[in-house]
């Protein structure tokens, strides 16, 4: 718990927080929606940063998570009538409980072999979904209008799913730190750099891989629960869509692998720029071009990141940049 | 003495990465719109609440922004572009003809406010809310599909905002107790139902269909309600099998398809994959009566595919051959408002150098019920034009438009017809499109597939 007393965590909290309070304090929806889509991407970037940064699984299909959390939460809500935060947190809980069951197979693959293999569970996901009649097959379930009432009305509703959001994005952000100066994130550390000289000084790699994952698979759902409630729709298409998956793991390459602040970094840069490219009348056919083009500059030049080049410029930033 | 540039250094690399993310955060506040045209009327004189009160003596110009998202990437391109080219002619015109007027001599400048939505139903939430919040637009139209009209519907009812969604037939977005939403397309339960009735007028004797549909929210709701209604009919539903959004290779469709030996195969989804179903099936040459497709026979660029798409049947909201008139109107003892057809159609031939399609009279359609509410209302206030919507029962060159009122379906479509066209070869061994059904509005006689 030494993280905690850390500057880096201080730090952290008045930045996150402090953006996460600018709409509540001026009430302007707009910048609400705006800083919702960032603290979603935040929670996605560091989810995948926990399994990939810290253990250096890629993990493509991560987002099968998202859009697990997001119907069962939403089934619970529409047809038992649920309020939506114990909804969202057994929507978290399931995603968990399904990453621990897959993980035991699927983290016994490495490098490509898992990546292929997590972009196979997510199609299978929304395969299964897709045709199963009490979520709603490929039709997904909607609300009627009248379920905000419950929340005040569907103004005061947007509300909350941003004062859960911005909650949820703290925590992922506060577990990613704990995770990584914790004795257990140093093992992660040392299956990452060689998992097989990690076993030899006494690390469980199975275990530990598979807790991480479980891990790393409840924010997602979290994160999927909460916006599919704002949303007031569930599909398929947009809950298990492998390109957010991919745009997650641009941010954190963009931000800093294996870093805390790499993935929030990354998140807010990229969710920023995206919102600039389609908004401008130059650019707005160009976005996705814009976008592939900065990540392979990244790939190829920066390869530790915003934040990983930042801490290797200047060592005594380190301490003040996890 | 270290400790306190220590804490300095925290203090302001916290604070400039707050700033930092502040100023981040400004783009997207303050994105450069996309003003598809900006007419010269508005002026800050014009915009004062003094300008808009009926005791100004002199007529006024005023502007009314009209909002929404186009999907210039992602999925939904195509349709989505020419949704947008309808609603642009629609300003073109009204702009014109000196803006909507209203009885105290004030003309209201329509301007659009758009912005490339992706295709991403979480990026239509923001844009819907950013078009409300910060360019406070007056009135909204929906994106294409009805997936993305969905939730910019749910961004908009709770704004009290009214929205006119066109490019989304979908019948559950209809059915969720929304109060200032209102649906200009036909609803998709019925897209199939007059390809089923043109089937037993063009051959009493067929028994078998195959319904093969995307996987996605419209074109399934679209065949659920055309199963029972096929066995309604008598007939028997032989395939009922999804695809998934985006498949490319329908060869295993098909070959159970084959299997079953259906008389006709009715289904598909959007554009992409029902041009590429129809190409499979020809190039596989799939031996059925009659083949009716959702969405892209419609599209004058369906004929890209040559041959395959003869004899393709389509469900059309909206065809440049359909007899809307004000005779008709009359006729039908409903009011008659708006532009003809065929200026519609030399209109849009003019200024985007193609043809129109059901997408392109959409987009025009929702601007023109958005002004004759305007102007029945003689007000721009939401309250008044949402009771003017309500009471709406009338013909223009779309078609007839009425609202549902019921508490459960208010906003549904109610009195729009759809068409269904066939591409034919004329004597020229020319393909091009005809209406084939229903009776009362065919330009041709449908055709069975030999």
């Amino acid at each position: 718990m030494s993280a905690l007393r850390t500057p880096f965590f201080w730090g952290l909290l008045v930045l996150l927080g402090g953006v996460g309070l600018l709409p509540i304090l001026n009430g302007s929806d707009s910048m609400r929606e705006d800083i919702f889509l960032v603290l979603m991407l935040v929670i996605l970037a560091s989810s995948i940063n926990i399994i990939m940064g810290y253990t250096g699984y890629v993990s493509f299909g991560h987002i099968v998570f998202f859009g697990l959390g997001g119907y069962v939460a939403f089934y619970l809500m529409l047809n038992h009538q649920v309020h939506f935060v114990p909804a969202a947190v057994v929507g978290g809980i399931v995603s968990s409980l399904i990453a621990f069951l897959l993980g035991i197979p699927v983290l016994r693959l490495r490098g490509a072999y898992f990546a292929l293999a997590t972009i196979g569970i997510n199609e299978v996901v929304r395969s299964f979904v897709t045709n199963f009649d009490p979520f709603g097959g490929a039709t997904g379930m909607f609300f009627n209008y009248e379920v905000y009432n419950g929340y005040g009305g569907s103004k005061n509703a947007l509300w909350y799913a941003y004062y859960a959001i911005l909650v949820v994005a703290l925590l992922c952000a506060v577990s990613s730190l704990l995770i990584k100066k914790s004795r257990f994130g140093l093992g992660l550390l040392a299956i990452r750099e060689d998992q097989d000289a990690a076993q030899v000084l006494g690390i469980d790699p199975a275990r530990s891989k598979v807790l991480v994952y479980t891990i790393s698979a409840f924010f997602p759902g979290l994160a999927g629960a909460i916006f599919f409630f704002k949303n007031g729709i569930i599909e398929p298409g947009p809950a298990f869509d492998l390109l957010r998956s991919i745009e997650a793991l641009v941010m954190v390459m963009l931000g800093g692998y294996g870093t805390v602040a790499g993935p929030i970094v990354g998140a807010a840069v990229y969710e920023q720029l995206r919102a600039f490219l389609i908004t401008n009348s130059t650019f707005s056919s160009f976005h996705l071009f814009v976008a592939g083009f900065l990540l392979l500059l990244i790939v190829l030049f920066v390869t530790a990141g915003l934040v990983g080049w930042l801490r290797q410029r200047a060592p005594r930033l380190r301490r003040y940049l996890e | 003495m270290r400790l306190l540039p220590s804490r300095l250094l925290l203090l302001g690399i916290s604070l400039a990465t707050l700033f930092g993310a502040i100023a981040c955060a400004q783009p997207s506040a303050q994105p450069a719109p996309t003003p598809t045209v900006a007419p010269k009327v508005a002026t800050s004189k014009a915009d004062t609440p003094a300008a808009r009160t009926p005791a100004a003596s002199a007529p006024t110009a005023r502007k009314i922004v009209i909002g929404f998202t186009a999907s210039n990437t992602g999925a939904q391109n195509l349709p989505s572009k020419k949704q947008t080219e309808g609603l642009q002619l629609w300003l073109d015109t009204v702009t014109k003809a000196g803006g909507i007027k209203l009885k105290d001599g004030t003309a209201l400048m329509p301007e659009m406010k758009s912005y490339d939505d992706e295709s991403k139903t979480d990026r239509v939430q923001a844009l819907y809310t950013k078009l409300i919040n910060e360019d406070k637009v007056d009135f909204l139209i929906s994106p294409y599909s009805s997936g993305l009209a969905r939730a910019a519907a749910v961004v908009s009812e709770q704004n009290g905002k009214i929205m006119i969604t066109t490019g989304a037939a979908d019948d559950s977005t209809m059915e969720q107790g929304f109060k200032n939403i209102y649906q200009l397309y036909a609803p998709g339960s019925r897209y199939l139902v007059g390809a089923i009735d043109l089937l037993k007028d063009l051959d009493p004797s067929a028994r078998k269909i195959a319904l093969i549909y995307e996987k996605e929210p419209f074109s399934t709701s679209v065949v659920q309600a055309a199963q029972p209604y096929a066995r309604s009919k008598g007939y028997d539903v032989v395939l009922f099998e999804g695809y998934d959004p985006g498949t490319t290779d329908f060869a295993p469709f098909i070959n159970k398809i084959n299997a079953t030996a259906p008389d006709a195969i009715m289904g598909g989804g959007h554009f992409p994959d029902g041009t590429t179903l129809a190409k499979q099936l020809y190039e596989k040459k799939v031996s059925v009566r009659l083949v009716a497709l959702l969405v892209a026979p419609p599209e004058p660029t369906f004929s890209e595919i040559g041959d395959a798409a003869e004899y393709i049947v389509g469900p059309s909201q909206w065809e440049p051959g359909v007899t809307y008139s004000p005779d008709a109107a009359k006729a039908a003892n409903l009011p008659w408002y708006g532009i003809s057809v065929k200026d519609f159609v030399s209109g849009y031939q003019a200024r985007f150098n193609s043809t129109p399609s059901y997408h392109s009279a959409g987009g025009y359609a929702a601007g023109l019920i958005l002004q004759k509410a305007i102007e029945d209302s003689d007000s721009t206030e939401p309250a008044k034009v949402k009771a003017t919507l309500d009471r709406l029962n009338l013909m223009t060159f779309y078609g007839n438009v009425q609202f549902s009122i019921e508490a459960k379906t208010h906003g549904k479509q109610v009195a729009h017809d759809m068409v269904y066209i066939q591409w034919q070869k004329d004597s020229a061994n020319k393909l091009g499109t005809k209406i084939v059904w229903p009776p009362a509005a065919k330009s041709a006689g449908a055709q069975l597939r030999k």
